[in-house]
């Protein structure tokens, strides 16, 4: 089995805005494997995926995404990245545009910069964008604008985007928190039944247990900034669930014990 | 609380004082008053009826007036778009954008019909001051309606086509122009909405179009034609401002 990423002792000391601290995370990740990140809001999560995407600047440790090591001090090179997708929590779509048109961004890298500048895609560029749409159920939306659409069908675009890059990873960052549970289960399904009929490993960041019991193979526990535990799905533990989110709810913010 | 009734008396013999030196020192007579009744009267009776043989001047002048606020808002956008750009927080340094925020908040409190008078004296009569007043003027609003627009863009769509792989071309195209274009689209046409409505006095200070002629029949106390020609201004204000409602229901 190959390696999908391997992260050695990664810290990141937090500069003041949104983004939370990581201390001392390892972890590996096969090819083919779907993991998930579960803990609650503020243990690192979207810190952690924003740093493989390649995204943070100012970490130490060694970082290694599909055979690439990463850089701390530089972002990575263009040419890698479509290989490595990001689903947003919040979509992060352009909402005045189309389905088609959002969901065609998502091949802009792997477009010659001409094409892409002058908005012409090829025609596998365009087959590779209505798979993904179809994949996502939302082929008869391809025209539709973005902002005339549910937060259901708008995620559905934004993993269609993701799949529009051919990416051999994807990085999920809480892509259901904002969604009610039914719409939640099925974007889960169809994101990581995709993933699978593509041979792409997925990393998906979740608070919810029962998500990440039911759609993961293996459950990495964060807690404030450090990786708690890290199990195969079948042995994820109610006690360690509940240790997880021992005192949550009046946990104070990462700044805050920085400053102490 | 003492202090507050002070406060409060200090402010009113302010009001008072003010009023009273207004009527000291400007010459407003008693009889003056009484007699503006009967005069104002006699001056609405002179414009009836209007005379409408000056129809032909009315189209010269409108069409001045139109082409002084096309070029006008030519101006002020080749202008606003690089000042509009120096202006945002997003794609400027502070030592840039302060600066040029500062400049274009002086230019807006700047009068139109003063820059306009300036630029008679400068280039002469005609519509060209009423042209460079116009572009002068509008880019002081023009400018930080771009550079809000620059600022409000949404930063998610282009971290998302950041980790896609694109360029920094195709990211301005595909992710910050989208959004940037309607709002671009909608202050331009509004400012062209009140460069127009501006304009159509420029003329009253030999800055060009329809203006020209109330101030020329004016003087020449021609009041009934002077009254066709303020029908007429009257009448394109109102039909801007309808044009204005259906283009706000059109982009809001």
């Amino acid at each position: 089995m190959t390696v999908a990423t391997q992260i050695d002792d990664v810290s990141f000391v937090h500069s003041g805005g949104d983004t939370r601290a990581l201390e001392h995370v390892s972890l590996s990740v096969q090819a083919g494997e779907i993991v998930a990140l579960l803990g609650p809001s503020g243990a690192g999560k979207t810190t952690f995926l924003t740093l493989l995407d390649g995204r943070l600047r100012d970490w130490r440790g060694r970082v290694s995404v599909l055979g690439t090591p990463l850089d701390p001090d530089h972002p990575p090179l263009r040419a890698g990245r479509p290989d490595i997708g990001f689903v947003f929590q919040e979509f992060a779509l352009v909402e005045r545009s189309t389905v088609l048109r959002n969901v065609l961004n998502g091949r802009l890298g792997r477009m010659s910069p001409l094409r892409a500048v002058f908005g012409a895609p090829d025609a596998r560029d365009l087959r590779v964008a209505r798979d993904a749409l179809a994949d996502c159920g939302i082929a008869d939306l391809a025209d539709r604008r973005v902002d005339s659409l549910s937060g259901g069908q708008r995620q559905r675009v934004a993993i269609a985007r993701c799949l529009a890059q051919e990416p051999r990873l994807i990085l999920a960052d809480e892509p259901v928190s904002s969604l009610d549970p039914t719409r939640a289960a099925e974007i889960l399904t169809l994101l990581t039944q995709a993933a699978r009929a593509r041979g792409a490993t997925v990393l998906f960041s979740s608070h919810q247990p029962d998500l990440a019991r039911r759609f993961a193979q293996r459950v990495v526990g964060m807690r404030d900034g450090r990786i708690a535990f890290d199990v195969p799905t079948s042995g994820l533990s109610e006690d360690a669930t509940a240790d997880l989110y021992r005192d949550a709810a009046q946990m104070p913010a990462i700044g805050l014990r920085a400053v102490i | 609380m003492r202090s507050r009734g002070f406060g409060s008396f200090a402010a009113a013999a302010l009001v008072a004082g003010a009023i009273l030196w207004s009527f000291a020192t400007t010459d407003v007579e008693l009889s003056r008053i009484l007699s503006s009744g009967p005069r104002i009267a006699n001056f609405l009776g002179r414009m009836f009826p209007p005379d409408t043989s000056v129809m032909q001047e009315i189209i010269k002048g409108s069409a001045e007036t139109m082409r002084i606020a096309i070029l006008g808002t030519l101006g002020a956008v080749l202008l606003s778009v690089p000042l509009g750009l120096l202006a945002s927080e997003t794609m400027a340094p502070p030592a840039s954008y302060r600066p040029i925020r500062t400049l274009l908040a002086f230019i807006r409190a700047i009068p139109l019909i003063l820059v306009a008078m300036l630029m008679v004296g400068a280039v002469g009569l005609g519509p060209l001051p009423g042209i460079i007043a116009i572009a002068f003027h509008a880019t002081g609003m023009l400018a930080k309606f771009y550079a809000e627009a620059i600022d409000g863009v949404s930063p998610a769509p282009l971290a998302a086509l950041e980790s896609a792989g694109a360029g920094p071309f195709a990211r301005l195209r595909y992710a910050i122009w989208p959004q940037m274009a309607p709002v671009v689209a909608r202050d331009t046409i509004f400012r062209f909405e009140l460069n127009l409505r501006e304009s159509l006095i420029l003329g009253v200070v030999g800055a060009g179009g329809i203006g020209f002629y109330i101030q020329t029949y004016v003087r020449s106390f021609q009041y009934d034609k002077a009254a066709s020609v303020t029908l007429a201004v009257v009448v394109m204000v109102v039909a801007i401002e309808g044009v204005n409602v259906v283009l706000r229901r059109r982009f809001s």
